[in-house]
């Protein structure tokens, strides 16, 4: 479907049903997938989907509602906004949809040609790879996805944004599996680009394969360690990164009181050593885009400076509420995948995370840990995002004594609080990687909890 | 009687015939190629109203309808997939079924299998759920003040200081065709309410919630006691502020039936699934007649409880739900099928084949999976236990397929010392070896309690379960945060 032919036909019959003010956020995204089971390519698959959001403004009463148009008319679609807006109760803090501003750079500036061509006969070519380098006769690759998207937006509202941006996006997630007799170990990588000719796939195959066999070695943690420091791969930190200081740092959060960083502008909540970035422009980050899913042009925005709150992400509601202007952070698209996302109104969110990296590499900063351990794999990271608190199953990790890795381990939990962790020193590497909403490199938390069985 | 009689207490029978099943059928029949060995076409229909109210005020409001057909064509052993939300026609349908046997041919060429699709049985048939109260039929207006009574209820401190309250209601519709001659049209429509408190003294911070769910009508609403709910709720996270650290280390541990069913869910539940095993990825791969847990213990899914959020008519693949006995009485039983997955094992499906939706591809999946009841009380387990830690109030899990480990994250939970319930703790973790865990059961309660939520496979693929048990008693390794 023409996205803006139909977003303005949208727009239009919304301000003819009385709509004070309407935005129309309409969204394709054609993505390609190859699943490998048990090293072949079990699953090869071609989704397109085009799909809209709208949201419908009656003074201060406001609805949204979100369709693929497919079992339904335009017309219906309006009608349902207007009805939802109509019974919804008035909203005293909404002030307005975004006023129309200038995007930073073309539409297609985050978009890569070969990769939103990329169909099956590339991912597979691509996949095949690395379960040839992964595969040995002790290690097969149970597990795995490759799929490669374009993304491809619209936003109109009536206040005059006509806005929109084009971008792609390559996720990959894989497993590996290596026997000796009764023993097992499992491998676990992702990869994540705006551009699927810069993943190496012999490499992550290379490394998948020495990570299902390092993990053969391993045993389960035995005792209690308090006071310790944990070195969290990129892969992991990430995350647990994300889950914290993306919620904490939401305006939206913070306007309904459930951040603890609510009121703490200019307050020390981190270490001085350590600064964190959202920025919508980043050069490697997977949502990077010229403007929002509001049609807000994006920018870089400084969250923490040398442990110091410089400010919160606003979408444009809660810029609203505060009365600032948006940081360009009212978001709907996933980096993980976009496939329907159209149906969830915009958000505040985090566009992508930035930590610079340090000056030390891994080997180095292991060198510098009397007790420790090295996370590379988490059952899954998470910390809960109100307290701070964290209780993470390591699948794959390193004991670190005196300087040295000293012993593979698996099974055992990693304790602690995360807001409390920030405001310890906080040592990263020399080297960064894109993981999902973050640009990071490996970051070490000290005074943490290593609980065995 | 509907022919699958678990059908008959959830859904009716429809007459009719619909023109877009008639298409599909069509398509199916007119799509031939010498090397295709099974294929279907499935159109759904996924709508849905949502509604937030935050600190008293409504903050969303959503309808969503989101449509959209998908084909799948298996090639030896390796199926292509290609959806679309363009509309249906004769000529769409034949673009899909084309495509997806250029992807399953382009991954054929990597294996020389087979797999014979030999149990899927020709099915026709209309099912309509049942239910007592249609939430289409439920004015927006009394949704919504339903929402702002639970938001004031949270309200039981001045420490509260965030309130959140969530109505959700959805309905899919499905219609399939397959190649074995299935015609199939169903719904499902779940509802869902769900509170929120977050309290706060000083720099401490804490939250706590309440969820009601399942596969129902508007009675599931209708039936929740508001002041109980979402003041317990209120309450939940106040206490909390004053929690301690729980202890860390193995523990005997007694979890409620929430807990318990978290567990049954990562740590047997998806290993359980036959698309794991039959790569030989799970470890519970061969383990069939052997015994994994002490006597006690018997675990099952089952996709026909009536008013479970996992309950469903057909799975994905239009094979009616079943009860599946994973392990009986301490030995283990059986994995959960997939069309495929019961071919190669020579078995029948299950009814477990299920995908997220259009966009996502069919695989072995849980639907209610839960612990079976023992003989003692909740309060005999208690009373029984001398030292140990409480455990209610799941937050999150994850699956070990290959190593056999559990990762299960609680709220909060109370320290018991001679058979009494002390110290409030907070947020932990569990762990431990599956079958080691399962070897140390040694008190079943007998009071089955289940609790609704949406699973994920790895790290996606989303879809409605529900899991339960009742109270149990084993040792695991415990880390507070």
């Amino acid at each position: 479907m023409d996205k803006e032919r139909i977003a303005g036909k949208l727009l239009s019959l919304s301000e003819k049903e009385g709509a004070s003010q309407a935005e129309v956020f309409a969204l394709t995204v054609k993505t390609s997938s190859v699943y490998i089971d048990d090293n072949i390519p079990k699953v090869a698959d071609l989704k397109t989907e085009f799909g809209i959001g709208l949201k419908f403004v009656l003074g201060k009463q406001l609805g949204f509602t979100s369709s693929t148009l497919l079992s339904e008319s335009p017309e219906d679609v309006v009608k349902r906004a207007k009805s939802v807006a109509h019974v919804s109760s008035e909203d005293p803090k909404f002030v307005s949809l975004p006023d129309p501003k200038v995007a930073s750079g073309r539409m297609d500036r985050f978009f890569d040609k070969p990769t939103a061509n990329a169909g099956s006969p590339e991912l597979l070519e691509k996949v095949m790879m690395l379960v040839q380098a992964a595969a040995a006769k002790n290690v097969s690759v149970p597990n795995g996805v490759l799929r490669a998207s374009s993304i491809d937006f619209a936003v109109h509202n009536s206040l005059g944004v006509r806005a929109g941006s084009m971008s792609t996006n390559v996720f990959g997630f894989f497993t590996a599996k290596a026997q000796d007799g009764g023993v097992v170990g499992e491998g676990v990588q992702r990869c994540w680009s705006r551009d699927l000719s810069k993943i190496d796939f012999p490499n992550l195959g290379n490394k998948l394969k020495s990570q299902a066999m390092s993990v053969l070695n391993a045993t389960a943690f035995k005792e209690n360690w308090t006071g310790i420091v944990a070195i969290l791969a990129p892969s992991e930190g990430s995350e647990m990164v994300h889950q914290l200081v993306g919620s904490a740092a939401s305006a939206e959060n913070v306007n309904n009181r459930s951040s603890p960083w609510a009121d703490k502008l200019g307050s020390q909540v981190a270490h001085k050593g350590l600064t964190v970035i959202d920025d919508g422009l980043s050069s490697a980050g997977l949502l990077s885009s010229v403007v929002d899913d509001e049609g807000v042009p994006t920018r870089k925005t400084t969250l923490i400076e040398s442990g110091t709150l410089r400010s919160y992400i606003f979408d444009s509601y809660n810029a609203g509420v505060s009365g600032v202007s948006s940081t360009g952070n009212g978001l709907r698209r996933d980096p993980r995948d976009s496939l329907g996302r159209f149906s969830q109104p915009a958000s505040c969110g985090v566009t992508t995370l930035e930590i610079p990296a340090g000056t030390k590499s891994l080997d180095e900063i292991i060198r510098e840990v009397q007790k420790g351990v090295y996370i590379e794999h988490f059952a899954w990271p998470q910390v809960d995002p109100i307290s701070g608190a964290f209780s993470n199953e390591a699948r794959n990790a390193c004991i670190i004594e005196n300087g040295e890795i000293t012993a593979q381990v698996k099974h055992c939990l990693l304790v602690g609080n995360m807001y409390e962790s920030l405001t310890r020193e906080v040592v990263a590497s020399s080297d960064r990687e894109v993981h999902d909403y973050c640009v990071i490199p490996t970051l070490a938390f000290s005074d943490l909890e290593l609980v065995g069985q | 009687m509907l022919p699958h009689q678990h059908l008959s207490s959830i859904a009716r029978l429809i007459s009719g015939r619909d023109a877009m099943l008639d298409a599909m059928s069509s398509a199916i029949e007119r799509f031939s190629a010498r090397d295709v060995l099974f294929a279907d076409i499935r159109h759904e229909v996924r709508s849905a109203t949502r509604l937030a109210v935050v600190n008293s005020a409504l903050r969303k409001f959503d309808r969503t309808n989101r449509a959209g057909t998908v084909a799948r064509v298996l090639v030896g052993e390796c199926w292509g997939q290609a959806s679309t939300t363009q509309a249906v026609t004769a000529s769409t349908l034949k673009e899909l079924l084309s495509e997806a046997l250029r992807m399953a041919r382009a991954g054929a060429r990597y294996s020389k299998k087979r797999i014979e699709i030999s149990h899927a049985k020709p099915l026709t048939m209309s099912v309509q759920q049942k239910m007592k109260e249609d939430p289409q039929t439920v004015s927006d207006e009394e949704k919504l003040s339903f929402l702002v009574e639970l938001d004031r209820a949270q309200k039981v401190d001045d420490r509260v200081i965030n309130t959140n309250s969530v109505y959700d209601e959805s309905r899919f519709e499905t219609r399939l065709a397959n190649s074995a001659g299935s015609r199939l049209e169903w719904d499902e429509i779940r509802m869902r309410a769900m509170v929120q408190s977050v309290a706060r003294e000083g720099s401490k911070v804490q939250f706590d919630y309440a969820v009601k769910d399942g596969l129902a009508g508007y009675e599931l609403v209708r039936a929740i006691d508001v002041n109980n709910f979402a003041g317990e709720c209120g309450r939940g996270a106040v206490d909390l502020l004053s929690a301690a650290k729980p202890p860390s280390g193995e523990m005997t541990v007694v979890t409620d039936g929430d807990i318990a069913g978290l567990i049954a869910h990562e740590v047997c539940g998806h290993a359980s699934e036959a698309d794991e095993v039959v790569k030989g990825r799970s470890f519970l791969t061969g383990l069939v007649g052997v015994r994994v847990a002490s006597d006690g213990v018997t675990l099952v899914d089952d996709g026909t409880i009536e008013g479970l959020r996992g309950t469903v008519p057909f799975d994905t693949e239009g094979t009616p739900a079943s009860r599946t006995e994973i392990i009986g009485r301490g030995e283990y039983k059986g994995y959960l099928h997939t069309l495929e997955t019961s071919a190669r094992m020579g078995v029948l499906p299950t009814g477990n084949g299920r995908a997220q939706d259009y966009n996502h591809r069919v695989f072995a999946r849980m639907t209610n999976t839960y612990f079976d009841i023992g003989k003692w009380t909740d309060e005999e387990i208690i009373e029984d236990t001398k030292d140990g830690l409480y455990v209610i109030r799941p937050t999150s899990g994850m699956e070990d397929v290959v190593g056999g480990g559990v990762q299960c994250l609680a709220l909060k939970g109370y320290i018991i010392e001679n058979g009494e319930l002390k110290t409030l703790v907070r947020g932990m973790a569990l762990t431990g070896k599956v079958l080691d865990v399962l070897k140390t059961v040694d008190a079943v309660g007998d009071t089955l309690q289940f609790s609704g939520g949406t699973c994920g496979k790895g790290e996606e693929d989303y879809i409605p379960v529900s899991s339960g048990g009742p109270h149990m008693r084993a040792r695991m390794v415990v880390g507070g945060g």
